[in-house]
């Protein structure tokens, strides 16, 4: 069998994912070898930019003409993207809010003269270009990448799972946080594949790995406000890691 | 000599390119180029509670997310008036040091060494020299297993809260940590033998102002409120409160960015800033390292900032092997966060990022919702004194070939360690509130 090959690439966000990536130290030299990687400009100088790609993983959001004319061009070569992490399936935190004036909050924050010209609110991948796998998170947990890897190697397309954080909490028999601590988790409301790793910890989910599909959105949000949250703070809350009208 | 272009810097946090135009043997432009989009994240996160802005923030940076988690709750603390327990402030000091492991590990062994031993990249390394890419995935691994054990995620952590931690780490979690940390030393030891037998990397000196966050008797990263800037033999003290004194921006004629100045001159930080603020507290192998590798501080060559990583790096495993057998020995309480009671006010926060100085300064209201956040990162602060550097490599290496010349200053980009993401603020022009 020959050896996929694939690019890993980043837009406008941490690097996180392609962090992740580069801390599989037991396997990443494993994952080079299994993988013809051909791109990666994070971790090589000697890439190839403009050869086709079986797979293409891209972190980060699209916030600019430079994001955008680059997630085209990866689109062009690639026969599989994925969107990886929260940030290129959902937009991230810097799409938590699309509505305020950009070029206000721009001079605000870079001065009168500071202000850039290539600059658009934050948008997931599949906004701009189709994309054939997300990989949530933020940001994506090890496993679920290398799991997806080995599946793709065998010609499957990797299945992650559509319930809550919530089903995994249960699983692990941690506290309530929301019905016996009283506090705000949106755990309910989050989609799992992190193990319920803040709620192990007695902190309560901040949603950074988006929405579950199978979540009751009334049900949480009535809890929220039984909790005291004002309305308008629940739904700044849950738009922190994923914008409202993401997917 | 022509002009020189590095589109897209290769093994670097981030996106940023090198633009050198030059007009026989005139200089005409230097500039250290930034593409990374604006997040705008310090506007966006106005309006939220105390309780989410470490989380929101943290999401600037990835290798540094920890220290802009802990900067956060620092300042957040600050605003409040909240002192934290005494374990949790070793805790986070712990975090902080694997951060610093880890990142020291990625730059020194994936980004930096395949230039001087003539890699693409670690894969490529790995390659051939096997046992040193193991070695520095080793030291890699260590940091983040710390990270995961105090932080609770290796990236973004989850566990450091305002007023202290979820949960402290167990017994069991702590003796696996010292038995990795014992190993760690041995490959701390490693590392500064591998950076002694490097080739030489003289093509740029020049005079450098150096900050640090001037530090106790332990070289803590977190701990610590007062900022020492050496300048030509002189060392002068800024309180953290007072930190745009020194991000005053000024503008380059020969770049597009606004640069950090401290009386005018760019200044470097980092870990060679840091050894030469806190030289009198080195002790262990870091201490006996300076001589081995030649290190003479404070330094005017950019490249031993990859030295004083490595010095940094077998330092940080003995500190954090130590801070792991005090908690031992004293004993860990699973203690909940200390109250935080929101009030309205500024709290202004430094610490040491592996990259360098780190600012988060916030203004809340009385319900601690944020009405004002200001960030400013090393990368932002060191892109004057990149570009300074630039110069003096493009002056000191006339007559060399573009390609080679262009090699160079990546090489001195990839010194500093720079991190673009984090640059949040590189193009910012005004400083006024």
């Amino acid at each position: 069998m020959t050896k996929p090959r694939v690019g890993i690439f980043g837009l406008t966000g941490c690097a996180g994912d392609q962090l992740v990536i580069l801390n599989c130290e037991d396997e990443l030299l494993d994952l080079a070898g299994a993988l013809d990687i051909r791109d990666f400009l994070m971790a090589s100088s000697d890439n190839d930019t403009g050869c086709a790609l079986d797979v293409a993983l891209v972190e980060g959001a699209v916030l600019s003409r430079r994001d955008e004319e680059r997630l085209r061009k990866i689109r062009d070569r690639c026969e599989l993207l994925v969107a990886l992490g929260t940030c290129a399936v959902w937009g991230g935190v810097a799409a938590m809010d699309r509505d305020t004036d950009r070029a206000a909050l721009l001079t605000d924050i870079y001065g009168v003269q500071g202000a850039l010209d290539d600059t658009q609110p934050a948008r997931a991948l599949h906004e701009v270009v189709r994309v054939d796998l997300n990989i949530s998170g933020c940001p994506v947990e090890k496993e679920q990448v290398l799991g997806a890897v080995a599946n793709l190697l065998n010609s499957d397309l990797p299945a992650f799972p559509d319930y809550p954080v919530c089903a995994e909490c249960r699983v692990r028999e941690n506290n309530c946080l929301l019905i016996e601590a009283g506090a705000v988790c949106c755990g309910p409301l989050t989609v799992a594949g992190c193990q319920a790793r803040c709620p192990a910890l007695r902190v309560p989910c901040v949603g950074c790995r988006g929405p579950a599909s199978d979540a009751n959105i009334a049900s949480a949000l009535a809890m929220f406000g039984e909790r005291g949250l004002p309305r308008e703070q629940i739904v700044r809350k849950l738009r922190t890691f994923a914008p409202a009208n993401g997917h | 000599m022509g002009s020189i272009r590095v589109e897209h810097l290769a093994r670097i946090e981030g996106h940023g390119g090198i633009t050198v135009e030059l007009d026989g043997n005139e200089i005409r432009k230097v500039q250290f180029d930034i593409f990374e989009g604006a997040r705008l994240l310090e506007g966006l996160v106005r309006g939220r509670s105390y309780k989410d802005v470490a989380q929101i923030l943290s999401r600037i940076c990835a290798i540094c997310s920890s220290s802009h988690a802990l900067t956060s709750l620092k300042a957040t603390e600050a605003a409040f008036g909240v002192e934290v327990s005494p374990q949790t402030t070793l805790l986070r000091d712990l975090l902080s040091l694997g951060e610093s492991i880890e990142s020291h590990a990625l730059h020194l062994f994936c980004l930096a060494l395949p230039d001087y031993l003539g890699y693409a990249g670690v894969v490529a390394l790995a390659a051939e020299k096997p046992e040193t890419a193991a070695l520095g995935l080793r030291l890699k691994k260590l940091g983040n297993l710390i990270q995961e054990t105090i932080g609770g995620r290796a990236v973004h952590p989850v566990n450091a809260l305002p007023g202290g931690f979820g949960r402290a780490p167990t017994l069991d979690q702590l003796i696996t940590l010292r038995q990795a940390l014992r190993q760690g030393v041995a490959d701390g030891a490693a590392t500064l033998h591998l950076m002694a037998s490097l080739p030489p990397a003289e093509f740029c000196r020049s005079q450098t102002v150096f900050a640090a966050l001037a530090s106790g008797s332990d070289y803590s990263y977190y701990q610590g409120d007062q900022v020492v800037v050496l300048a030509d033999g002189r060392r002068e003290t800024i309180a953290a409160a007072n930190y745009r004194s020194l991000t005053n921006e000024r503008t380059a004629p020969y770049s597009h960015a606004k640069h950090s100045s401290y009386n005018g001159r760019p200044f470097m930080v980092g870990a060679l800033a840091r050894l030469a603020a806190r030289r009198e507290v080195l002790n262990g192998q870091a201490g006996e390292a300076l001589d081995r590798l030649g290190l003479r501080l404070p330094s005017d060559n950019p490249m031993d900032n990859n030295k004083a990583q490595a010095v940094e790096l077998a330092g940080d495993v003995e500190r954090a092997l130590a801070l792991v057998e005090r908690l031992l020995r004293e004993g860990l309480d699973q203690e909940r966060c200390v109250p935080v009671v929101p009030r309205a006010g500024t709290g202004t926060a430094v610490t040491e990022a592996p990259r360098g100085l780190l600012f988060h300064s916030y203004i809340y209201d009385d319900e601690g919702r944020v009405l004002w956040a200001d960030v400013v990162t090393p990368t932002a602060l060191n892109a004057a004194s990149i570009e300074e550097h630039f110069q003096a490599a493009v002056r000191q290496t006339a007559g060399a070939e573009p390609a080679a010349l262009a090699k160079k200053l990546e090489m001195i980009a990839r010194a500093y360690d720079p991190c673009v993401s984090c640059s949040v603020h590189l193009i910012r022009s005004s400083d006024a509130a």
